[in-house]
């Protein structure tokens, strides 16, 4: 074990308030040194997970496109990416022209394309499908997210949503037993006072903290909900202040908001606090109109982010402990609409990254001719990526927090 | 909710009464929900003046609002003619500052929130101004006038891309929300309804900042919609979606959300009587809000404090309440990290509100705030929300009245009973560092603030 994680742990909780009212507080706070995780394999105690959201839909058929299929220059007129450009994994298959840091990882053997992902009766919502995605359910009421119902089984596993200011916690972590905090910089999460000096600061921080210590008893309700998410993030914030302060980044991150986000990430997980789960998102996947240029500078944003995150991370020796997954709420229709863009579809590729990953295309491209709607029609159901993410990465048992059993597919190295 | 309400009870008017009086309390609560937050002045009028006149002078308005609407439209112009999308939050937080018709003015952010477009896209601060136009006009109008208009509207046509919309491949994108989002909710429509209502959108194009008609873009061929069969076109879908049942229910419980409760679950049989009335008055906003905010269970228990504030409602709230002057452009920002970027929704579906306004991260954001507009050293809002300053002009002398000042202000003295005098204990503690106290009492409204305003 660490220095930095000794004596982060050693820490004690300075805020009575937490004690004093058995409130659950982020386990990176209370953990013992005996509860630290192991060092080990896949599967084992201490992998990470780090999910790519891609929001509002995106283009699946320009995102790993099958070149040779005659149908697909008929389906795309104007949007249609020359082979030529594109980054190509085998013969009939190659990435968008933009993505060419994944195209390198892939050649390193850390990237998995997973082809043909969605689910039954796909719901072309945007709001509705990404419930779906984010749940892991079809069921008409979502309320829990599939990673908080894995934290549940992850005791003492900090999680973190990296994210800008237009961003909510996402659903994927409701219902976990502690509040996943949002941050944007370490730097900004932080109770800032006006005291002329420490000891002030301190009394100052413990007033405002004592305004929001809810009663012994946990409610329900909106007050119980804020006086928690105070409390909470009261005590996360002093510690986050103490860690990751040596971190120098060991790749060249480009200035975008996610490899910001990632950024954050690696100084988290360099911190040795025991980070398991990270959660980044990116916007701007809903291209009605005009797609080309947009989709371009996505999947630039993307590579590059990832690529360096994973660059950084590798080169800090966690290659083998961290897996990046992509998903979008579906994929776009088959055939461009009128105004150079793509309305909703369904089924799209998944893209894995990892040092345990086993890399390649994992299943066919869907057809492009047997479609449902004009859209692609799904092979591998979402639940069995997470279900493999689950058992074998995160040693979830994956039925108890997809409610039944899915096949896992096959993406990791055996 | 284990008790049940009955919906007749609860959308009749609200009579003050020995157990439950026209108070301080109810005055606090009335200017949170139809408001940005009131002043200690406005809440000693609406007290006095009882809740029938309390809600009328809102619905109306105070004399003045021409001379704000005067200067902010020249401001205006100068942003649209410069395409300055910088300014956009800053102008329309003057406005909520200083609007003499406040109700107005919230609802026309309930407008932006419900018709969602982001700047992020239209690019355009003219078009965007235009389009707040035209919420700020039907605000409290027609929501039937209100979506017809929003159909062509330039910045919801550029947003939604009916503008580039044409015959034989349409583009879905309008249709989709305004179904799902406009008027309906999910599960209401179909698949086949937006495709064959995508089709009715084609053929509007925009020439010189104006939708313009272009008969032979525009798909002629019969097309059934939510089961009416038709040569319809755009007017046809807008009107063909407000006749269905779920239309005025999906309104309403919107509404209900953003005025009574984000806790008290809205049932269908709750909402019923109110949609009823909204369908029968052919979709009269303003109709509707009266009687939300003159209603019984307004009023109640039920409904108080059961609401988490926008980001808006802390700040403006905030500053209001303080009678500050601070620059706009500084708030703007700073409401951008605490997640409410005005004139930029995350998306087409706008804040969702409620508990996800907090995360941690914003948490923070809030209090920090709360300090920087109450600093006598931060320049950054210029110094001139001083705390310090009203309390002294509303004769409180030391600590303990201060305290119970802002307790009142902010929170009609809803606190729990150790917190208060917590805040005045410290600031009497015997530590030797007489330093603290030389300088204006920041940590104290700050504290208050903070506090207090999280809760609507």
């Amino acid at each position: 074990m660490g220095t930095t994680r000794r004596a982060f742990l050693k820490t004690s909780l300075t805020a009575g308030s937490l004690v004093s009212c058995g409130l659950t507080v982020p386990t990176f706070l209370g953990r013992t040194a005996a509860a630290a995780p192991n060092a080990g394999k896949p599967g084992a105690k201490d992998t990470i997970l780090v999910v790519v959201q891609l929001t509002g839909g995106n283009d699946g058929l320009n995102t790993v496109v099958p070149f040779k299929d005659p149908e697909y220059a008929k389906l795309r007129t104007t949007l249609r990416l020359p082979a030529a450009q594109l980054k190509k994994v085998n013969d009939e298959i190659g990435l968008h022209p933009s993505m060419g840091g994944l195209a390198e990882l892939l050649q390193d053997g850390c990237l998995s394309v997973v082809q043909g992902v969605g689910y039954p009766n796909p719901d072309q919502s945007h709001f509705r499908s990404m419930d779906i995605w984010q749940a892991a359910s079809l069921d008409k009421e979502l309320t829990e997210g599939w990673l908080g119902k894995a934290l549940k089984k992850l005791p003492a596993s900090p999680s973190f949503h990296l994210a800008g200011n237009n961003e909510t916690s996402p659903l994927a972590f409701a219902g976990a037993p502690v509040r996943v905090p949002t941050i944007a910089s370490l730097a900004d999460f932080q109770l800032r006072t006006a005291a002329a000096s420490r000891e002030d600061k301190k009394q100052q921080q413990a007033i405002i903290e004592g305004a929001a210590t809810p009663s012994k008893k946990p409610g329900a309700g909106l007050l119980d909900f804020v006086q928690r998410t105070a409390v909470q993030t009261y005590a996360s914030s002093q510690r986050l202040q103490e860690i990751g302060k040596n971190y120098q980044p060991k790749a060249n991150y480009p200035n975008t908001a996610l490899a910001n986000h990632l950024k954050v990430a690696a100084q988290l997980i360099d911190a040795d606090i025991g980070a398991r789960l990270f959660y980044v998102s990116i916007d701007g996947f809903d291209t009605h109109a005009n797609q080309l240029l947009a989709h371009a500078n996505l999947w630039t944003e993307v590579s590059e982010a990832i690529t360096a995150f994973f660059k950084d991370v590798s080169a800090r020796g966690h290659k083998d402990r961290v897996l990046m997954m992509t998903f979008s709420e579906f994929g776009r229709r088959a055939k461009e609409n009128g105004s150079a863009g793509t309305d909703h579809g369904s089924a799209a590729p998944m893209l894995l990254v990892g040092g345990k990953v086993k890399a390649g295309v994992v299943g066919k491209h869907p057809s492009l001719t047997q479609l449902d709607m004009g859209n692609l029609k799904h092979h591998t159901d979402f639940r069995q990526v997470y279900a493999a993410v689950l058992d074998r990465w995160l040693g979830v048992p994956s039925k108890e927090v997809l409610g039944k059993a899915f096949t896992p597919v096959e993406v990791f190295k055996s | 909710m284990a008790e049940t309400i009955d919906p007749h009870w609860a959308w009749d008017p609200y009579r003050p009464s020995s157990e439950s009086p026209w108070d301080l309390k109810k005055v606090g609560h009335l200017y949170r929900r139809a408001t940005f937050g009131a002043t200690w002045e406005e809440q000693e009028a609406a007290l006095q003046a009882g809740p029938a006149k309390a809600v009328d002078r809102l619905l109306g308005g105070w004399p003045g609002q021409e001379k704000v609407d005067e200067l902010t439209e020249s401001l205006a112009r100068a942003i649209a003619k410069a395409n300055n999308d910088q300014q956009l939050a800053a102008w329309w937080l003057y406005r909520m500052l200083y609007s003499r018709h406040p109700l107005r003015e919230k609802m026309t952010l309930f407008w932006h929130n419900h018709f969602a477009t982001s700047n992020a896209k239209v690019r355009n601060a003219g078009y965007m101004l235009g389009q707040y136009r035209l919420l700020h006009r039907n605000a409290l109008g027609n929501f039937r006038t209100m979506v017809r208009e929003m159909t062509f509207d330039p910045a919801m046509m550029v947003w939604l891309d009916t503008s580039l919309s044409r015959k034989g491949m349409p583009n879905e994108n309008y249709a989709r929300e305004l179904m799902e989002l406009f008027s309906l909710g999910i599960g209401h429509y179909t698949e086949k309804d937006i495709r064959e209502a995508a089709r009715a959108f084609t053929g509007w194009d925009l020439h010189n900042g104006k939708a313009r008609f272009r008969e032979a873009q525009h798909d002629t061929g019969v097309k059934t919609v939510l089961g009416q069969t038709g040569n319809w076109k755009a007017e046809d879908i807008v009107r063909i979606c407000l006749e269905q049942k779920a239309a005025p229910v999906f309104i309403v419980g919107k509404l209900y959300r953003f005025l009574v409760s984000e806790a008290v679950p809205a049932t269908p049989e709750l909402l019923a009587p109110l949609a009823e009335k909204f369908r029968a008055s052919d979709y009269d906003i303003q109709a509707l809000v009266s009687t939300v905010l003159r209603s019984n269970l307004f009023f109640a228990p039920q409904a108080y404090r059961t609401r988490i504030k926008s980001p808006v409602d802390y700040a403006v709230g905030t500053v209001r309440g303080l009678d500050g002057k601070i620059g706009t452009t500084a708030l703007a920002s700073a409401l951008e990290s605490l997640g409410q970027n005005l004139f930029h929704p995350p998306s087409v579906k706008g804040w969702d509100g409620g508990p996800a306004w907090l995360n941690g991260q914003t948490l923070l954001f809030r209090q920090n705030l709360a300090l920087s507009l109450t600093s006598t050293t931060d320049d950054r809002f210029g110094r001139r929300a001083d705390a310090a300053a009203l309390a002294r002009s509303h004769g409180q002398k030391d600590d303990a009245g201060l305290v119970d000042f802002f307790l009142r202000l902010f929170l009609q003295g809803d606190c729990r009973p150790k917190v208060g005098p917590a805040w005045y204990t410290i600031r009497n503690s015997p530590a030797p560092r007489p330093s603290r106290f030389t300088g204006p009492p920041r940590t104290l409204p700050t504290t208050a603030s903070g506090r207090c305003v999280t809760w609507c």
